[in-house]
């Protein structure tokens, strides 16, 4: 079996960062990524972009061209296109590669899996011709390909930068849908003092609305009603915005309202993992380090809770200073003294948080849907079974799952997990921390029997 | 008094006794745990199965059969009154051999049993190329099977659903997240649940798998049941490639080819292992090579619910007469016995089975 000091899971700003900063102290790093290239998805195929694609996607991308340059450093063996299925003991990672299933045993694991985008599940949203915005940003930077007569529907930050790209790059989305209120933005006021330090993402932000306005690209504010009309594929959507229905006719609809911590690796290992009202999602409880309670790994980056690039850096590098400390290479008196600037950067680059997630709250009509909508896409499972299923007892999405199947697909809840807990939670008048997360077990990607019988009789556990 | 019966664990045991005694009028309350509970109902491999049971004991293969027997026709009720049907399908079941030494062997053991049972022991016995043209998709290791006719399967999961609708659409009451911490009988039973619930009944049945090792002893049970360890994988949605079930793989009425299982002595540890996989998918590969190129969509661990002697314990309580210890490995081939039969045994009328050999008296040390 290969060993390496370091084993970290995903290559975007947290594990490059992670990778780069423990190669440096002399420890063997091995990165583990399901892409072809480096970068995750915010610099996703970021050292292959030409100037006119970079010219699109603006000067925070080009930044990621210098991380994925550390991962040639020496020390780092970088695997690409390696999707992990399992996790177990200490640090042993089986994963497939090209079809091939290999094991790698970690002295230090650390997890930099990223974030997910919270599925929003509004009438009409498994239709074709509907997406993510963040599916259509990938689809921009890593083929140039644009979506068409497009409707941006929903809130965050990543919204604007997926329309002000689209307007750059000469196809402007026919209308931007935004559900947060003025009552939002208001109450987000408050955190405007963490905000001010924070104020370089804010310059960004209202940049990006500049851009946005002269271009001409409709905003329909506080919409309610969200409907996506069309019966084979995506034709319209209805919303109710300044008192009026409306009705934009489109081909391509980009749905987005916020990212969430993809905590399907930690979970499977069996970290403790906390809801965040905040951010309306689970994360996982961590000290400074990124240490996880109740299971022996590091996590950084997005995955530990939403902070964005630059706060996955950080986190990637101090993660990184306390595992090259427990592997004996560095006192800890290096470690704090090298961590200290870095902590204090993440601070305040962690100051804009609170005013993000306030300004720009989840669609409250997509985190209790109508009866009728579809909640896990995979077994298509829709939200009025899954409060038939608290009728019949269930607590939690576990019982739930053995009720009707929501997560049993072949996404394994990545992406309805979040909503059916919090439609068990609404039904049953609980917490989400008490209704509790899907148990996640292998393969966290799924893998072939042919992949897994190869490897019989080479580990050195016990059937 | 609440009720007239009391029942410790609302998992597939639990249930199919309040569904039974609920037909007989009775009134339920079921005290049932949480949704992180160890739950064998929730990861079990779905069999309806005779071969194999009792071959040390035939009053245990005869349950079996019995329960397999009256099976269709309590599935049939359950769905009917529900709307949620288990997809049972008893078309005969395998053993499969990788070696004509073992295949010989375990048709001679089924011999000896077929004679204590008078005969009543359908199987047949297939060489490879008889089996082949049963199931198609057979690999070459297969030297041949022993083929059941008993034997079947179903959908456990839907079973359980329509266990946990059925009880609530008989008027039985069941109590979900609760952790039971003590019963007393003052005048009738009371259960005692860690948020302050109390439950009041005339009798009391205790079905809580391998809580029963706990809670037994409360109840003057001996109750050794111990976890063993199962494995367990599912592939993606297949075209129909599996005829009918056996012990290493069965084709799920949704379509995914369930494999199983290990037999793992490692405490209530239900995790899984890539070892544990890998071995599993090893030897369904050799049955269905096939499968090879079939994705893996879960796996899961889940702990058995075992006696020392692996069969089931039906007790009632001489501490507390009225308390009654109903514990087994095989709830899915037991539900219909446990739903059409075991009401007369608590209720000592003249239908009732005959169960003594079940007495976990056979556990005490001499």
């Amino acid at each position: 079996m290969q060993r390496s000091d370091v084993v970290v899971i995903g290559a975007g700003p947290a594990g490059m960062a992670a990778a780069a900063t423990a190669a440096g102290h002399g420890a063997s790093v091995t990165v583990l990524d399901e892409q072809s290239r480096p970068g995750g998805q915010i610099y996703r195929d970021v050292d292959r972009a030409g100037p006119a694609r970079a010219a699109i996607l603006g000067r925070d991308y080009l930044h990621g061209a210098r991380l994925s340059g550390e991962l040639r450093a020496a020390g780092i063996t970088h695997i690409d296109g390696a999707e992990v299925w399992a996790i177990e003991g200490q640090g042993r990672v089986s994963y497939t590669r090209r079809g091939c299933a290999a094991q790698i045993e970690a002295g230090r694991l650390i997890l930099a899996t990223g974030a997910l985008e919270r599925p929003m599940p509004v009438p009409g949203w498994t239709l074709p011709g509907v997406m993510t915005a963040g599916a259509g940003q990938i689809l921009l930077k890593q083929s140039g390909v644009l979506a068409r007569r497009a409707v941006l529907v929903g809130c965050g930050p990543l919204l604007y930068l997926v329309a002000a790209q689209m307007v750059r790059a000469g196809t402007p989305p026919v209308a931007l849908i935004e559900t947060q209120t003025r009552h939002d933005l208001t109450g987000a006021a408050r955190h405007m003092g963490g905000a001010l330090r924070g104020w370089r993402h804010l310059a960004k932000g209202l940049r990006l609305l500049a851009e946005i306005r002269r271009a001409g690209v409709p905003r329909y504010t506080g919409a309610r009603g969200i409907e996506i009309e069309g019966t084979d594929r995506a034709q319209a959507v209805i919303c109710q915005s300044g008192g009026k229905t409306h009705r934009i006719a489109c081909d391509t609809v980009l749905l987005h309202h916020g990212v969430v911590p993809n905590t399907q690796a930690a979970r499977s290992i069996g970290v403790r993992h906390r809801w965040d009202a905040a951010q309306h999602c689970f994360a996982p409880v961590l000290d400074t380090w990124g240490g996880a309670e109740g299971a022996e790994a590091l996590i950084a980056g997005d995955g530990a809770g939403i902070g964005g690039a630059v706060v996955a850096e950080l986190s990637g590098r101090i993660a990184a200073l306390r595992a090259v400390e427990q592997l004996g290479r560095i006192t800890e008196g290096e470690r704090d003294r090298l961590a200290a600037p870095l902590l204090r950067a993440r601070g305040r680059e962690r100051a804009v948080r609170p005013f993000l997630d306030a300004a720009y709250p989840p669609f409250a009509e997509a985190l209790a849907p109508a009866d009728s909508t579809i909640i896990c896409r995979c077994e298509e499972v829709t939200a009025g079974d899954i409060r038939g299923y608290a009728r019949l007892g269930c607590l939690g999405p576990n019982q739930a799952k053995a009720f009707g199947r929501p997560g049993m697909g072949p996404c394994q809840g990545r992406y309805c997990g979040l909503s059916v807990t919090g439609l068990l939670a609404q039904a049953n008048g609980q917490t989400p921390d008490e209704t509790g997360y899907m148990r996640v077990r292998p393969p966290l990607k799924p893998v072939t029997l042919g992949a897994l019988a190869q490897m019989d009789g080479t580990g050195d556990g016990a059937r | 008094m609440q009720a007239d019966y009391a029942i410790i664990g609302g998992g597939v045991v639990g249930l199919s006794i309040a569904w039974g005694l609920l037909t007989r009028g009775k009134r339920v309350i079921v005290v049932d745990g949480g949704d992180g509970a160890f739950r064998a109902s929730r990861g079990n491999f779905g069999l309806v199965w005779v071969q194999s049971k009792g071959m040390e004991q035939p009053r245990y293969a005869r349950w079996s059969q019995q329960s397999a027997g009256i099976w269709a026709e309590f599935a049939d009720t359950l769905g009917d009154e529900t709307g949620h049907h288990a997809a049972l399908e008893q078309k005969g079941g395998y053993d499969l051999h990788f070696s004509e030494e073992t295949l010989q062997a375990t048709a001679r053991k089924y011999e000896a049993l077929k004679a204590e049972l008078g005969g009543d022991y359908p199987y047949d016995v297939l060489g490879h190329n008889a089996l082949r043209k049963e199931e198609p998709h057979i690999g070459p290791k297969v030297v041949g099977a022993i083929l059941h006719h008993q034997d079947g399967h179903v959908n456990p999961l839907r079973l359980l659903m329509a266990l946990a609708a059925g009880v609530r659409q008989r008027g039985g009451v069941v109590l979900n997240g609760k952790t039971v911490t003590g019963v007393t009988k003052p005048d009738g039973f009371c259960v005692r649940c860690s948020d302050g619930a109390e439950v009041r009944a005339e009798k009391l049945i205790l079905a809580a798998g391998l809580g029963a090792a706990a809670l037994g002893p409360m109840l003057g049970f001996r109750a050794p049941v111990r976890p063993q360890r199962g494995q367990v994988l599912i592939t993606e949605k297949l075209p129909k490639m599996i005829n009918r079930p056996s012990l290493i793989a069965r084709q799920v009425d949704e379509g995914g080819i369930q494999i199983g299982a290990t037999n793992e002595e490692v405490g209530h540890d239900d995790g899984v292992t890539q070892p544990g996989l890998s071995g599993l998918a090893a030897e369904a590969i050799a049955a269905y090579p096939a499968l090879a190129r079939a994705q893996l969509v879960r796996s899961w661990g889940a702990l058995r619910v075992l006696t020392p002697d692996g069969l089931p314990i039906y007790q009632e309580s001489r501490e507390m007469p009225g308390a009654f210890l109903v514990t087994c490995h095989s709830g899915i081939t037991l539900a219909a016995a446990h739903a059409r039969l075991l009401p007369d045994w608590l209720e000592r009328t003249d239908a009732a089975p005959d169960l003594e050999v079940f007495s976990e008296d056979r556990f005490a040390v001499s």
